[in-house]
């Protein structure tokens, strides 16, 4: 200080802003907002995320329930590093600042000036948290060709956060050293990542984890809240279990807090009670999930039948000799699907027996004792069939598997139904060898296997696809089938489908 | 009387800070004078209501502050500067003393006033936007005796104010310590003499946790005519008086 000013008694009168005045609370949140070290470590998240997860979830197809869903999955992984770091760094703050004997000397209670500062990391913290969600969804809305945002998945991993600030900044403020950040971040991460793994089967109490969206070992698939509404119960139980760990946490810091008044420890004591119980029942209704048929988590506490009903929706068909019609979250799917089996659908449009119209139907699940799933992939009839989970976008999906798993299921089972004559699984049991040799000369060569010394007479298919001998009459008459133009193949078949239906065609007497 | 203090102990483990201390004081400025150790700072700490006493009595502004709604009134009156003042280093002059006045619930219009009021009542109006990270010592302490004085305190503790204030500042400082105390109890503790010459009405000298004088300035300078050792009168008192405490 190099000139100094007189010392002015007594003091000034006081600066008044007209207008309305900020309550003290909102002014000190206020200060802490611009001052919090989440507002500078924003960016870090949101690098985070769009390296790691929006680069996965928006490979996915444009679907609102396979990127609702994955980033439930994914989002708050990404945001447990900075956001757990930043704030036990806040809540470490006074310490670290050696500012502990200026603050305790105040009036307003310890509990509040930290609620305070750990508002304001909520608050920057959700701030990233929802303009991630806003990126991919925005991005989806532009896509997806039906359907709208899922918001309980936002609703949990919006939850999750101020669990997580309120984790880190207690860690913080109970142990202000300087390697409680590290250590607090590195353990609520990997408590998040195995608390997420250990889950199996829909009975399991770790699906709690807010991490976890749909069940166990279906997760995120396309037809999961597609044909039926998204189920909210599991989201219910996650967000009652990160609400109540909140409030447990937070609870537990103002009783923590020296010498506070009887009604502070009263109404924290309380808080912390009240988030106990909320984290444990949320825990323990997890433990009574199920399986719906559907794919998703039943909490029966928190079930809302009404919710059981079917979505309605017009599908979308494909311009083909038999239209293939899928629900319309699957539109985008359709010329790749039309492509694929368009050969199929050609041959067999017009035959007796043949369907007017394929249509997609939802796949049927059911948890079997153990961890595993059972799809029930089955459909009677050859009218209606259920797509694979292994669209184009999925992890490990591409489109040429696409194509020939539509070739090889689709593709088969509607030839298989028209030359089987509608009776498909009895006569699945021994089908003649004619009737092999024209289902196998009519699908793609992916969808037949041949073998040098096929057992005809024991194993003529497996898996619905045809089993022959490279050197058998029945490879023979496929080959020869199959060299035929459509056309041809086509009118054969009009004339002579129901013989070879009462299996009185041979092999030697195919074109 | 604002400070009410009888036979006030404070223990820390086996060792005893504060050992009995009787203290009353009224409006006007206190200097709580004594060598390192002999247990001010953690007496000022008492009465800033940071720590509770081991045993005896202490009211502050009549009231008890062993229990929480009159602490929690004691504080809001009160204004107090530690002797390492901790600090946000990203936060502004006006930030961090609007802080205070925040924490000391002070009404929320009455804020934005008494934060530029205090501000410029220890000459930092010029720096009222930097950061603190940007300021000297002398600056940070005069920061802190800001967020002491926003609230207008009718109790205000200060643990070594004039550490680092250069002569002119500590010249200016003393000025508002003497303008402060017309209202208010100021209790001032430091090693500095000639502040509490200069500024004190009165005078508390501690040594090993006891008080072992109570008087006005010239009283103490009186007592070292005779015995005492140092440059001025008032330090001659000093050591005269220590010497016959520890004698």
């Amino acid at each position: 200080m190099t000139a100094t000013a007189p010392v002015t008694p007594g003091p000034r009168p006081a600066v008044r802003r007209p207008g309305m005045t900020i309550p003290g609370p909102a002014r000190l949140l206020r200060l802490e907002l611009r001052h919090n070290a989440m507002l500078w470590l924003l960016p870090v998240p949101l690098a985070l995320f769009w390296y790691n997860g929006y680069h996965e979830i928006m490979a996915l197809p444009p679907m609102w329930n396979l990127r609702a869903m994955t980033l439930q999955n994914r989002l708050l992984l990404d945001l447990v590093i900075p956001v757990t770091g930043a704030a036990a760094w806040m809540g470490s703050r006074e310490g670290r600042r050696n500012i502990a004997d200026l603050v305790v000397g105040t009036a307003r209670p310890r509990w509040a000036r930290q609620l305070a500062t750990w508002a304001a990391t909520t608050a920057w913290a959700e701030v990233a948290c929802l303009a991630c969600v806003a990126v991919v969804y925005v991005m989806t809305a532009r896509q997806a060709s039906w359907g709208g945002p899922l918001w309980w998945p936002v609703a949990v991993s919006a939850a999750g956060v101020p669990a997580l600030t309120a984790i880190g900044f207690a860690a913080g403020a109970w142990f202000p050293g300087r390697f409680v950040t590290p250590l607090v971040t590195i353990a609520v991460f990997f408590g998040l990542g195995f608390g997420t793994q250990a889950a199996s089967g829909d009975h399991s109490y770790w699906q709690i984890s807010p991490l976890t969206a749909g069940a166990f070992d279906i997760g995120a698939a396309p037809g999961v809240a597609t044909f039926y509404h998204y189920l909210p119960d599991l989201s219910i139980a996650q967000v009652m279990f990160t609400a109540g760990i909140t409030l447990a946490v937070l609870g537990a810091l103002g009783a923590s807090a020296a010498r506070s008044g009887p009604r502070l420890r009263w109404l924290t004591a309380v808080i912390t009670a009240a988030g106990l119980a909320a984290a444990g029942t949320a825990v323990a209704l997890a433990g009574t999930g199920r399986l719906d048929p559907h794919g998703m988590i039943v909490i029966p506490a928190l079930h809302d039948a009404a919710s059981n009903q079917p979505v309605r929706y017009a599908p979308a068909c494909s311009r083909t000799p038999i239209p293939v019609c899928v629900h319309p979250a699957f539109a985008v799917f359709l010329p790749a699907m039309t492509t694929a089996v368009g050969p199929e659908l050609t041959e067999v449009a017009g035959l007796p027996g043949a369907p007017a119209r394929i249509s997609q139907v939802a796949e049927v699940y059911q948890q079997e004792p153990q961890n595993g799933i059972t799809s029930l992939a089955g459909v009677p009839g050859g009218s209606a069939f259920i797509l694979t989970d292994q669209v184009p976008g999925e992890p490990g999906a591409t489109s040429a598997e696409f194509a020939a798993d539509l070739e090889d299921t689709l593709g088969v089972k509607l030839i298989r139904d028209v030359i089987l004559g509608g009776n498909a699984s009895a006569a699945a049991a021994r089908p003649s060898q004619a009737q092999l040799a024209v289902i196998a000369a009519s699908v793609r060569p992916g969808a037949v296997w041949l073998g040098p010394s096929a057992a005809d007479a024991d194993a003529p298919e497996v898996s619905g696809r045809p089993l022959l001998a490279l050197s058998s009459p029945a490879a023979r008459a496929a080959h020869r089938f199959s060299a035929l133009p459509p056309a041809a193949k086509h009118a054969w078949l009009a004339q002579h489908l129901a013989a070879l239906q009462a299996g009185q065609i041979s092999p030697a007497q195919l074109p | 009387m604002n400070v009410d203090i009888t036979d006030l102990t404070r223990r820390f483990g086996r060792n005893q800070a504060v050992a009995g201390v009787d203290l009353q004081a009224g409006p006007g400025v206190f200097g709580l004078l004594g060598p390192n150790g002999a247990g001010k700072t953690t007496l000022l700490r008492m009465m800033a209501t940071v720590i509770p006493p081991s045993s005896g009595r202490l009211r502050l502004l009549g009231r008890d502050p062993g229990a929480y709604g009159p602490r929690r009134e004691v504080r809001r009156r009160l204004g107090y500067l530690p002797q390492n003042l901790g600090y946000y280093p990203g936060f502004t002059v006006v930030e961090f003393v609007e802080y205070f006045a925040l924490l000391k619930e002070m009404p929320a219009a009455r804020v934005p006033g008494a934060v530029a009021t205090a501000v410029e009542r220890v000459d930092l109006g010029g720096r009222a936007k930097a950061k603190l990270r940007t300021l000297s010592g002398g600056m940070l302490r005069r920061v802190g005796i800001a967020q002491a004085i926003v609230n207008e305190p009718e109790l205000l503790l200060l643990d070594e104010p004039t550490a680092g204030l250069d002569p002119e500042q500590r010249v200016t400082f003393r000025a508002l310590l003497r303008d402060l105390g017309q209202q208010a109890t100021v209790v001032v503790s430091t090693h500095l003499v000639e502040d509490v010459g200069a500024a004190c009405s009165e005078v508390a000298l501690m040594d090993q946790g006891k008080i072992v004088f109570h008087g006005t300035p010239a009283e103490l300078t009186a007592r070292g005519t005779e015995h005492g050792t140092g440059d001025a009168p008032l330090e001659r008192g000093y050591t005269a008086v220590l010497a016959a405490a520890r004698s």
